[in-house]
């Protein structure tokens, strides 16, 4: 039991305009998975779109493996997949050994302990963009609190963070930034090997290893240094792992929560119900904070490889076969939130939305983290009872595996 | 045993799978007089009394993303 996609999911332009929730209400409405065919050289895949099959995946890492096979719809060489390896693209038991290296500081009792460093952060961006009567709202708040708080956690100083924004804009295909020269920054690598095919993650790996070099020499109470101290089975980790390790934090504690923090002012907009909701009563603000990442589902999808013959939702599956769990679909499905579409600040929050992910071993390491941020910004643009006297229209980044909003102009 | 409280709500026992558990707190986020994740194993522990309302704990089973919390039946744990 299976259908064809009425659409093309490989084409980034189908998520121009946001997500497209028609489609993805027909494909949950249709029984079996989705079959995506090949295009352009790109074997097809096989689509999760409701809510307990993205579950039933996420939670069986055996059957269906992050380590073998790309965790993006596209694939990769197998020299390529090992040369930009981190834990995401792993299964346990490595993977569990890498994650518990640095899982202990995005517990939610030690995330706590940053709330201090957040809430300067989100005010300070909030007083600029105030000062000047409005601006970029993605650029002036939703990209400089993330990569400020995760770059504090890592230890990276605060004089080369827009350095990491710079590189980070050129990670996500189709980002407005302008594309780089293969040699960009001095990159020696052939692309193929380097994560999104980029000199620019080249030039992270660099920049990270002469960190780390200093923290050698001088160490903090950082991440970096947590680290490079690490020992599994008595061994360091190599250079090329620490690198993907740091490259992987980077743009994970980034991109994401700048996606739900930049569709934040959309919803503030287009939402205002739920936001007075919250005024008058501030114990909805969890909630609400939750009910935003649902929404935005910064991840659109990840995908797994299949490791033995199964079968899904009554579609047989065969080994190799691409397995795309699309997030974005699974916020919406009509059985476990129900009147989806609506946008409320006091939404259960359990069952538990899948933006973080289905659930499994690799459930969203900075959940907590990512939460907090958001909570901090709403809490301040309540105080403050920031409102928009006009907003511009959002400027989509083109993608199918992210859902980033490049430019949104406000004025206050 | 004592399985309600003053007002008559069931209370219910839970624990954590130790070897399924992956440390993400979200447990000691929804309630942090039951559960603690210790800082070095990473590995959730239930602390207190270990004893919850039934519609909450029901509520941790639900979040945990590793379903690694499970509910201790009264009569199971009697059987013990
Ligand atoms: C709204 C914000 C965020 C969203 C929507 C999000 C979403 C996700 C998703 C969908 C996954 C994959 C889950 C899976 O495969 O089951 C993931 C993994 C991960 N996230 Fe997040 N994330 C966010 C914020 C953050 C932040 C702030 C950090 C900072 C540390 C972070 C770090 C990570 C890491 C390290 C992983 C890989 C975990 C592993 O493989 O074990 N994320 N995230
Ligand atoms: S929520 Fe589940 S996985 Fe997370 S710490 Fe608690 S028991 Fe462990």
């Amino acid at each position: 039991m299976s259908s064809t996609a009425a659409v093309n999911l490989h084409n980034p332009a189908v998520f121009q305009a946001g997500i497209p929730h028609e489609v993805f209400a027909e494909m949950r409405a249709t029984p079996g998975l989705t079959w995506s065919p090949e295009h352009d050289g790109t074997r097809g895949f096989w689509s999760v779109t409701r809510y307990d099959d993205l579950v039933t995946v996420s939670r069986d890492m055996s059957t269906y493996s992050s380590g073998v096979g790309h965790i993006q719809i596209y694939d990769i060489d197998e020299d390529a997949l090992e040369a930009r390896a981190s834990m995401i693209d792993m299964d346990p038991p490595v993977h569990t050994r890498l994650r518990r290296i640095i899982s202990s500081a995005f517990t939610p009792r030690h995330v706590k302990k940053y709330k201090g460093a957040i809430q300067a952060r989100v005010g300070a961006c909030l007083d600029e963009l105030e000062a000047a009567g409005g601006g970029n709202w993605v650029d002036v708040v939703a990209k400089p609190i993330p990569i400020g708080v995760i770059c504090d956690l890592m230890g990276v100083p605060e004089q080369d963070h827009n350095y990491l924004i710079g590189l980070t804009d050129h990670l996500v295909a189709g980002t407005g930034a302008e594309p780089l020269e293969p040699t960009a920054y001095g990159n020696t690598t052939e692309l193929r090997l380097l994560p999104f095919n980029s000199p620019a993650a080249w030039a992270m790996s660099q920049y990270a290893t002469e960190l780390a070099d200093v923290r050698r020499a001088a160490p903090e109470d950082d991440l970096i240094t947590k680290l490079i101290e690490a020992e599994i089975d008595g061994e360091r980790l190599a250079t090329e792992e620490f690198a993907n390790f740091f490259r992987l934090m980077i743009f994970a504690g980034n991109e994401t929560t700048r996606s739900s923090m930049a569709h934040l002012a959309l919803y503030l907009e287009q939402f205002p119900d739920a936001f007075a909701a919250a005024q008058l009563d501030r114990s909805l603000i969890p909630a609400l904070t939750d009910e935003v990442i649902r929404y935005s589902s910064a991840i659109l999808y990840f995908r797994r490889t299949v490791t033995a013959p199964t079968e899904l939702s009554g579609t047989a599956l065969d080994v190799g076969d691409k397995v795309v769990m699309w997030y974005c679909s699974a916020n919406f499905d009509e059985a476990y939130f129900p009147d989806p579409y609506a946008f409320r600040a006091d939404r259960p929050t359990a069952p538990p939305h899948a933006a973080f992910g289905g659930g499994g071993a690799h459930f969203c390491l900075g959940a907590s983290l990512a939460r907090l941020e958001i909570a901090e910004l709403i809490s301040d643009v309540l105080n403050r009872d920031l409102s928009f006297a006009s907003i511009g229209q959002p400027e989509f980044v083109e993608s199918n595996f992210v859902n980033g909003i490049e430019h949104l102009e406000v004025t206050l | 045993m004592a399985d309600e409280t003053s007002d008559g709500v069931e209370l219910v026992g839970v624990q954590v799978n130790e070897d399924t558990c992956i440390g993400a707190g979200q447990c000691e986020m929804l309630e942090e007089d039951t559960f603690y994740v210790d800082d070095d194993t990473v590995i959730a522990g239930v602390i207190g009394t270990g004893m919850l309302p039934r519609d909450r704990a029901q509520k941790v089973v639900d979040t945990c993303p590793s379903r690694a919390i499970t509910i201790v039946e009264p009569a199971a744990e009697e059987e013990q």
